[in-house]
Formats: structure tokens, C-alpha cells, sequence
């Protein structure tokens, strides 16, 4: 029984840890501006803004919700667990008002997907400059 | 000399189109989904095991602008050899004219409100296992075969409309059965997150002689509906409410007014539980003769258990009492897939 309480708080901890974990938003160098609000990057991991102002597709990539960065994204973009964020993906393309965002296992994958595809965006815990990616800060920070 | 560079090149410059071709077709991302669901339910002094609808759909990014939804669903149906049929429910092809206002042609689920415009035949979504009465009683055309303009998200309201021109009532799925067409205009707005509210308009004009779900009118009639609804669906607090006033007027008998009404609440009690609640209302007006003139009232009460998201069991209470069949009573449980 002790062993069984000590595993659950264990849990506890790393599900909240997961949830307060940094996160940095990563584009494309085509699409996106270098800066956007909290606001504007709600509404574009919500599919209600599905385009950049230059014209190119947005197409999102995000870490799996059962990954830490997943479970932060979820609680820190969408207020949800993953489950809700499944189901309200799975709801807008069954409704056929948007794309589903493309999910990734590791944050390596993510990069190499953001980095081939004009237009995209996604969220990581650690940010590596490389030439075809950029970092955007939101609401004037890095992390968020 | 000349001649044979010249169709040389011309023959290495199809060969990369078709090249290019084939490396496009095999980038375009096609996924297929589906849901299906089984049942079990108490009526009239006996217990039942049934199968729901299946449900296919498929969904493609042809290229940046194009994309295609298609939803087919495979049911019961008494008249078929094999007591299944099949049937398109949507065919959507969208084009992404700029930001996000689309064109769309193609059979598309009548956006007259939120039920119809968002759940379609995916049941695991469903609040409550089945439809409110005023798409099992025909109120509103569910389908639309046409062409149109879709827009959403626009502004700090997240301001959406959609605006369909189609074959309307009594048309086949290949041509229509008259001239007339109809016309839906819906507008949306999102003011907080999570919920919506919609008005919508339709206006067809229904053919003499026009067959309507199995039923042939003998009249020629003018309908127009006009639907109001609003939706939240909050952490802990679901309501859905839709109201669609009609008026359906022929030489004979005049005009003819119906309304068709619901309300849906739900109280999210632990994570995965919601106990609700169905009202639903219709009213028709006496000498009413394109609806089937049954005012019925319905109360609904039920328990969802949310598995996960592809995966949702119901269990609810319904008691009916309507004009033609007066008062029944029936508990039915649903387990509900997604895949």
C-alpha cells in the first residue's frame, strides 16, 4: 500500500512537472512572422487560423500526447488533457473544417518535419537553430 | 536533325510531368476513419440486441487548395437482400479560395444547425444515442446536394457562415427532379470558447409529385425554415439548444406553421461521467400535410461514460408521448466506437 502511494505521487509529479515544462513555438522560415501573441497561437493550434499572411498553408506538428512536451501542449495551448485534444481534432476534421495536425513521437521528427514543410509550425521543449527553422517568440518571451 | 532533338525533348519533358505526377499522387495524405455502434434496449415488454450504422469516411489533401471528404454509411435496411444497404451521406470537395473562405460542392449535411453541421453520422460524438426528434420526424432536409461558400473564424466573435445552393427536396443524387432550387444561409458566431451560437434560413420549393424519403407529395409546397440554436460545451457544463420554426405553405391549404424544439444538458460529475438530459418538442399546426402532423413530446434521461475519445457507452431513458402513437416508454444501452 505504501509502495502503491509512493508510485502515485511519484506520478503525480511528473504529470505536473510535464505540465509546467517551457515550451518554444518552432516554424518554418517560410510562413510564419518572427513574434505572435499567446492569443494568435491559440487560434492557430485550433485550426480557426489556417493560413499565414503570405498565403502559405499552416501545418502543425505536435508531440503525441502521451510524450511530456505532449502533455504540456495540451494543458498550455488547448486547457485539455490529450484525450479532449484527440476528440476535438478528430470532431474539426469530421466536420471538415480542418487539417489534423501531424503528431510526433520524438522532437527530432517534429524538427525534421517543420523544417521540410513550408508553413509549418510546432511546439518543442528545447530549441536547436538550424538554417531552415526559426524560433517565435510569444508575447515577447521565448518560452512560454 | 533538328526534328528528332525537338522529339526527344518533347518525350524526356513527359516523362517528367510524369514523373512529377506520380511523386505528387503518392504525397497526397488520404486517411480513413470510421465509427459504428451496437445496442441493447427494453421496449414494449421485450429486450433487443441491434447493430447501428457504419460508418466510413475518408478524408484528403489533394494538394494545398483541394481536399475531399467523403462519409458512407452501411445500415439495416429491410428492403435489401442482404437487410443492408449502402449509402452516401457526403461528398465533399473544398477549395481554399483565401484565409479560410472555402468553396465546397458536392452532398453535404445541411449546416442548418449545430447537431447536423457537427455530429453527422459519427455516433460517438452523439450527447445522447440517438438524433432529437426533429431529425427523426424529417423537420430539416439533412442532406444537400450542391454548391456553395463556407467561411469561419473571422474576427474576435470567430464569426462563420455557410451559403449552399442545392437540387433541394425530392431530388435524386444524380440530377434534380425540378427547377427550383434551394438556398441555405446559416452565420455563426464563437464569442467564447467552447461555445456557439447559429441562426440559418432555407427556402426550397418542393415539387408536385416529388418523392420525399419514400413518400410522395401531392402538393406543390413552399418551405422555409428558419433554425436558432446555441451550444456550449464547457469543462463541466454541456447545453445544446435548438429550435427550428417552419412554415410550409401550398394553394390548398393555406400556410401551415410547425415548430421543432430540444433542449440537451449534461453535468460532467467526474472525468469521464456526464449524466444528462433530452427535451424535445414538436408542434405542428392543425391541417399541417408535407410534415406528418404527430406533436410529440420526448423527455430523455441518461448516464455517458466517456472510455477514451474513441470510445463512449449510454445508457439512457426515454419517455415519449406523441398524437399517433401515444405513450412509450424505453431504456436503451449504446456502446459507441470510433476507429
Amino acid at each position: 500500500m505504501k509502495h502503491l502511494i509512493i508510485i502515485g505521487l511519484i506520478f503525480l509529479h511528473l504529470v505536473a512537472r510535464a505540465q509546467n515544462e517551457p515550451l518554444v513555438v518552432i516554424t518554418n522560415k517560410k510562413g510564419a512572422p518572427e513574434e505572435m501573441k499567446m492569443t494568435e497561437l491559440r487560434s492557430i493550434m485550433k485550426g480557426e487560423r489556417q493560413r499565414w499572411k503570405d498565403g502559405n498553408k499552416i501545418k502543425i506538428a505536435l508531440m503525441k500526447p502521451s510524450t511530456q512536451t505532449g502533455i504540456s501542449t495540451c494543458k498550455k495551448i488547448y486547457d485539455k488533457d490529450g484525450d479532449e485534444v484527440k476528440k476535438f481534432w478528430l470532431g474539426l476534421v469530421f466536420q471538415g473544417k480542418a487539417d489534423a495536425p501531424v503528431f510526433f513521437n520524438s522532437e527530432a521528427e517534429l524538427k525534421t518535419f517543420v523544417s521540410e514543410n513550408e508553413g509549418a509550425i510546432g511546439i518543442v521543449e528545447i530549441f536547436v537553430n538550424t538554417p531552415d527553422i526559426k524560433m517565435v517568440s510569444i508575447d515577447g518571451k521565448r518560452e512560454f | 536533325m533538328k526534328r528528332k532533338t525537338i522529339h526527344t525533348l518533347l518525350i524526356v519533358a513527359c516523362l517528367l510531368i510524369s514523373f512529377q505526377s506520380i511523386c505528387q499522387v503518392s504525397t497526397i495524405k488520404t486517411t480513413i476513419n470510421g465509427f459504428i455502434d451496437v445496442r441493447s434496449m427494453y421496449d414494449k415488454d421485450k429486450v433487443s440486441f441491434g447493430l447501428g450504422e457504419q460508418d466510413l469516411f475518408i478524408t484528403s489533401e489533394l494538394n494545398d487548395r483541394f481536399s475531399f471528404l467523403g462519409e458512407t454509411v452501411f445500415k439495416f435496411d429491410s428492403s435489401s437482400f442482404t437487410d443492408f444497404s449502402v449509402s452516401i451521406e457526403r461528398i465533399v470537395i473544398k477549395y481554399n479560395v483565401q484565409g479560410n473562405n472555402n468553396i465546397i460542392i458536392g452532398k453535404i449535411h445541411t449546416p442548418l444547425n449545430y447537431w447536423n453541421d457537427t455530429y453527422h453520422h459519427g455516433r460517438v460524438f452523439f450527447p445522447t444515442i440517438d438524433r432529437p426528434l426533429l431529425f427523426q420526424a424529417e423537420i430539416i432536409p439533412l442532406h444537400t446536394i450542391g454548391a456553395g461558400l463556407q467561411g469561419h473564424d473571422f474576427g474576435k466573435l470567430r464569426f462563420g457562415y455557410d451559403f449552399f445552393v442545392g437540387n433541394g427536396i425530392g431530388a435524386g443524387p444524380v440530377s434534380d427532379n425540378d427547377k427550383h432550387k434551394s438556398v441555405t444561409a446559416a452565420i455563426h458566431i464563437k464569442p467564447v470558447d467552447n461555445m456557439r451560437i447559429g441562426l440559418s434560413y432555407y427556402n426550397d420549393v418542393i415539387s408536385k409529385g416529388a418523392d420525399v424519403e419514400g413518400k410522395i407529395i401531392n402538393w406543390k409546397v413552399n418551405q422555409q425554415l428558419t433554425s436558432g440554436s446555441f451550444a456550449y460545451f464547457g469543462k463541466k457544463v454541456e447545453l445544446l439548444a435548438e429550435s427550428t420554426f417552419g412554415i410550409n405553405r401550398t394553394d390548398t391549404t393555406g400556410t401551415k406553421h410547425t415548430l421543432a424544439s430540444y433542449v440537451y444538458g449534461g453535468y460532467k460529475i467526474k472525468d469521464k461521467f456526464i449524466p444528462y438530459f433530452r427535451v424535445d418538442n414538436l408542434a405542428h399546426q392543425n391541417g399541417e400535410i408535407y410534415f406528418t402532423k404527430n406533436n410529440t413530446t420526448a423527455i430523455v434521461v441518461g448516464m455517458r461514460y466517456e472510455i477514451n475519445f474513441l470510445a463512449v457507452v449510454k445508457l439512457e431513458y426515454q419517455y415519449t408521448h406523441s398524437e399517433l402513437n401515444g405513450i412509450n416508454n424505453k431504456v436503451t444501452a449504446q456502446f459507441a466506437i470510433g476507429f
